[in-house]
């Protein structure tokens, strides 16, 4: 059983926020500046899947350039330093925590996965029966990024890219 | 004097080099594990118990909770100070947690100045080094 999720746009800003300030703003002087696009292009992306009371996906895409300088300032590195290895686990943890949280606002009963990344566009992926529901678009220092979630229709209807 | 040890414990080794900038910072001594697991096997091995652990709580092989029970069933590590560090928000995960022993939880994303005051709540914050 899957129900109505009540997580909406603004709570998913606030969450992208408190990332931005912990982590990659922490100075503040760098924000994420809403596009409102969600079809901006991305190179990479990350997820984590959540069952239970509400069964669905959340899911980081962003430019490559964007990745990069995401993982530089997540493990205090200069952006030549960071290796695909430090990329990927920056993206799969974003998308953990910002999962974690959306996790905490649903009914209780729900479980979430270990994160999965793709340094692949997020059209490259597939979430079977599910339709984007909420995101936050946005340019962070001149590249996309995006933070959305994809609800799983628990009737079988067709598939969502 | 010897300084003070702390066991960073995630699976994400994004998160562990974080938490590890944050100790080594205040002067701990870090080591990293992977999982509960790793961590209770590098325990297993010390003959100075870490005076503190910072522990995720989703974690293949053995999580954070399962990591908890363990240390306080274990008289060699009743004196660890374990906080949780986790995207784990739910007032009864929390609940969970401390009756299971955490002493402190941090809810991740957090600040660098959010933990240290963590610890710093918890007496393990070195005179001066946070300056």
């Amino acid at each position: 059983m899957s129900v109505e999720v009540e997580v909406d746009e603004s709570d998913l800003a606030e969450m992208v926020e408190q990332v931005w300030e912990s982590y990659l703003d922490p100075e503040g002087v760098s924000p994420l500046i809403p596009t409102y696009d969600e079809n901006q292009p991305s190179e990479v992306h990350s997820s984590v899947s959540i069952t239970g009371s509400w069964t669905g996906h959340v899911v980081y895409a962003s430019s490559r350039a964007a990745a990069k300088r995401a993982a530089a300032a997540f493990l205090a590195m200069e952006l030549e330093e960071v290796s695909e290895e430090d990329m990927s686990d920056t993206l799969g943890e974003l998308a953990n925590i910002v999962g974690g949280n959306v996790k905490a606002m649903l009914p209780p009963g729900a479980q979430l996965s270990l994160p999965q990344v793709v340094l692949a566009s997020e059209s490259s992926a597939r979430y079977p029966n599910a339709q984007r529901i909420s995101g936050v678009y946005g340019m962070w220092e001149g590249e996309p990024v995006s933070i959305s979630m994809w609800q799983v229709s628990t009737d079988n209807k067709e598939e969502g890219a | 004097m010897t300084p003070m040890r702390a066991m960073v414990i995630d699976d994400s080794r994004a998160m562990r080099m974080i938490l590890k900038r944050i100790v080594t910072k205040l002067n701990f001594e870090a080591v990293e594990a992977g999982d509960g697991k790793e961590a209770m096997d590098l325990l297993a091995d010390m003959t100075e118990v870490p005076e503190l652990a910072l522990i995720d709580w989703n974690m293949p092989n053995m999580n954070g909770l399962e990591f908890v029970t363990k240390v306080r069933a274990d008289p060699r590590l009743r004196e660890m100070t374990l906080v949780m560090v986790t995207t784990e928000s739910e007032q009864s995960q929390i609940v969970r947690a401390l009756a299971a022993g955490a002493h402190e939880y941090v809810i991740k994303p957090f600040t660098e100045g959010a933990m240290i005051e963590k610890l710093a709540l918890l007496g393990l914050v070195p005179t001066g080094a946070n300056s």
